[in-house]
């Protein structure tokens, strides 16, 4: 798709609004992506941080 | 990854638990889950346990005891645990041991004895009793002892309930791990395998039992799992459709005989035995015979029944099998065009019927998987052991007090997004509201999350807009155009007396409908420049629990990109935890 002319933005981009808020739902703690998901929370990680380790 | 030098010695299984029969697995060093048969070849044990002349049976041969010897005989249990008398339903045990209120719980008076008198032995004993055979039946087969498990429970088990299974689990010397739901335990059974790829889907779980029926509605996002819904019906399950098999040959038998063998206990017990095992024979075959020596005053009896005949008699409890689906599709406030798999769990999804009943409900897209539609479909009476012996290898390395630090709601309970956020290739002569929205990140995506996609630009290349945007999806339909003769009034299954036709399923979708993606809000926008003819472009998303995102995008192959972030929105009353 091309830029439509006229679009101009700082940097090349531009921001316009945030996301709607989430809802909160459990998580069923079963199968190997949870674990790694409660691994990531219980020791405050990021993705990127998770896997240099 | 793998913490090899765990907690001590620890050997863990899966045990799926039921009211009517259960099943223990385990996970090979090969990674694959595996049932196991117990002494008498049964990978289906019923939960049943029965007492004569102070010796215990159990499984198959208990399951044999409740023609000549019910009073000692206890089954249909596993509802009962945790719960106090009045609020259970004593129904299905009527055949067998009555329940009884004893103090504050359930209990069974039988003799399993040598003494006199009969002795009460409460609801938790029993199902002690049961899982140390099945213990017993595992550890036999392994060569090893088992000393913990996975256990699965229905999605509504209450804690009361959970405490008093983990208590009898505790008494049969067996550590139960973690509760896990059935059909999430169904799910994982799916997704363990190792060709199985990970993917966001929308999956509908029906767990089909003896005596009751679960459905779950699961958002499977990254290999994670929410419960959006569940149903449960209590009166529905394989033994409606006994029942069925059952009328069906009395009536038979009285026609030739004049006698009602239901009327008699003993006939009776001998028609639900036979009648479970002919209804079995025909999601085989299509043609099954029933004989059962001296079924009532001495009378032998034989007969057989086509799958025709059954599946014309059985039609309307197979419409509420379909209905208590499409009720929980509805709970979850969904469409059935959204579900993308149907998982049929328990031993009544063996029926052929009910999987092709399933297929006419769900758009063609969707996959039912059950042995009848899906070739490739894992036994649906394993399913949830083999979830449940799959997370037990996951965990039996960790510490007890990681697996409890896991399971905290700190851990558990995490936002999820609410609404779709997707890409829109935004071209300069098109509308930008018509533009197309290709969803990236799904709603009710446990966060964080990380996605990453491609996109392919014009052919001719040059400068492109991608804009990020939250979206939701509607469902079109589309009326036939030509001459709508005899226009078929929208009816409702429900109630369509007359002996329902299946076709009624069929008739219905007149119209097309399908599903459209409505761009809503705009996030974010970035131009790439001199992207080259033919080229893609890539955008990674990355979403923070606190809503706050950074995006990235960038020609495939090319340098740079534009990056960018979005601030979290203002933290509002309710704002995450």
């Amino acid at each position: 798709p091309p830029l439509p002319a006229g679009w101009s933005a700082e940097k090349d981009y531009k921001v316009l609004s945030s996301l709607t808020s989430a809802v909160q739902r459990n998580i069923e703690p079963v199968g190997p992506h949870f674990l790694a998901h409660a691994r990531r929370k219980r020791h405050n990680r990021t993705f990127s941080e998770d896997e240099r380790i | 990854m793998s913490e090899e030098t765990g907690a001590g010695e620890r050997f863990a299984i899966g045990i799926s638990f039921g009211n009517s029969s259960s099943s223990i697995a385990f996970t090979g060093p090969d990674g694959k889950a595996e049932v196991i048969a117990n002494e008498e070849g049964d990978r289906q044990i019923p939960s049943i346990l029965s007492y004569v002349d102070s010796e215990e049976f159990h499984g198959t041969q208990a399951k044999a005891q409740l023609v000549r010897n019910s009073k000692n005989t206890v089954g249909y249990f596993r509802d009962y645990l945790g719960k106090d008398f009045k609020s259970i339903d004593p129904t299905p045990a009527h055949q067998s041991a009555h329940p009884q209120q004893h103090e504050s719980t359930v209990a069974f008076t039988i003799r399993d004895t040598d003494a006199e008198t009969p002795s009460t032995v409460t609801v938790s004993e029993i199902t002690t009793r049961h899982l140390r055979r099945l213990k017993q039946s595992a550890s036999d087969f392994l060569g090893k002892t088992v000393n913990a498990a996975v256990i699965t429970v229905p999605t509504n088990f209450s804690d009361a309930q959970r405490e008093a299974l983990v208590a009898a689990a505790k008494n049969a010397d067996i550590e139960a791990l973690q509760l896990i739901h059935e059909p999430v335990a169904a799910l994982l059974a799916y997704d363990a395998r190792p060709d199985a790829v990970v993917e966001d889907k929308l999956v509908v779980i029906a767990d089909f039992g003896g005596i009751r029926s679960d459905v779950a509605v699961v958002a499977s996002r990254g290999g994670m799992y929410s419960v959006l819904a569940t149903v449960h019906d209590y009166e529905l399950g394989g033994a409606n459709l006994d029942q069925v098999v059952i009328d069906h040959f009395a009536k038979e038998f009285i026609k030739k005989h004049k006698v009602d063998p239901r009327e008699d206990a003993r006939g009776l017990a001998k028609l639900k035995l036979e009648g479970e095992a002919t209804k079995k024979a025909l999601s085989i075959g299509t043609n099954a015979t029933l004989s059962i020596e001296s079924l009532v005053n001495g009378i032998d009896y034989g007969s057989t029944i086509n799958r025709t005949r059954y599946e014309l008699l059985s039609g309307k409890i197979f419409s509420q099998f379909t209905g208590l689906v499409e009720s929980a599709v509805k709970k979850a406030e969904l469409d059935v065009l959204d579900i993308d798999e149907v998982i049929l769990a328990g031993g009544t999804s063996h029926t052929p019927k009910i999987a092709r009943l399933l297929q006419n409900v769900f758009p063609e897209k969707t996959k039912v998987l059950a042995p009848s539609t899906t070739p490739s479909a894992i036994n649906p009476s394993e399913l949830s052991a083999r979830g449940a012996a799959y997370q037990a290898s996951l965990i039996q390395e960790f510490d007890k007090e990681d697996i409890e630090q896991s399971l905290h709601p700190m851990v558990t309970v995490t936002p999820h997004l609410s609404k779709t956020i997707g890409v829109q290739l935004v071209s300069a002569d098109e509308n930008a509201e018509d533009a197309v929205f290709a969803p990236l990140v799904n709603a009710e995506t446990a966060l964080p999350a990380r996605r990453v996609a491609q996109y392919t630009v014009p052919k001719e290349g040059g400068d492109v807009l991608v804009r990020i945007s939250e979206g939701e999806r509607e469902i079109k339909v589309t009326k036939p155009e030509p001459k709508p003769k005899a226009e078929k009034s929208e009816k409702d299954e429900e109630d369509s007396d007359s002996d329902s036709d299946f076709d009624s399923d069929e008739d219905e979708e007149e119209e097309t409908r399908e599903i459209i993606w409505k761009s809503t809000k705009t996030i974010a926008e970035a131009a790439i420049k001199g992207v080259k003819a033919g080229g893609k472009v890539e955008v990674t998303i990355n979403i923070n629990p606190d809503l706050g995102l950074q995006i990235t995008a960038r020609e495939v192959g090319g340098k740079g990109g534009v990056r960018l972030a979005v601030e979290a929105p203002q933290a509002s009353a309710n704002g995450s935890a």
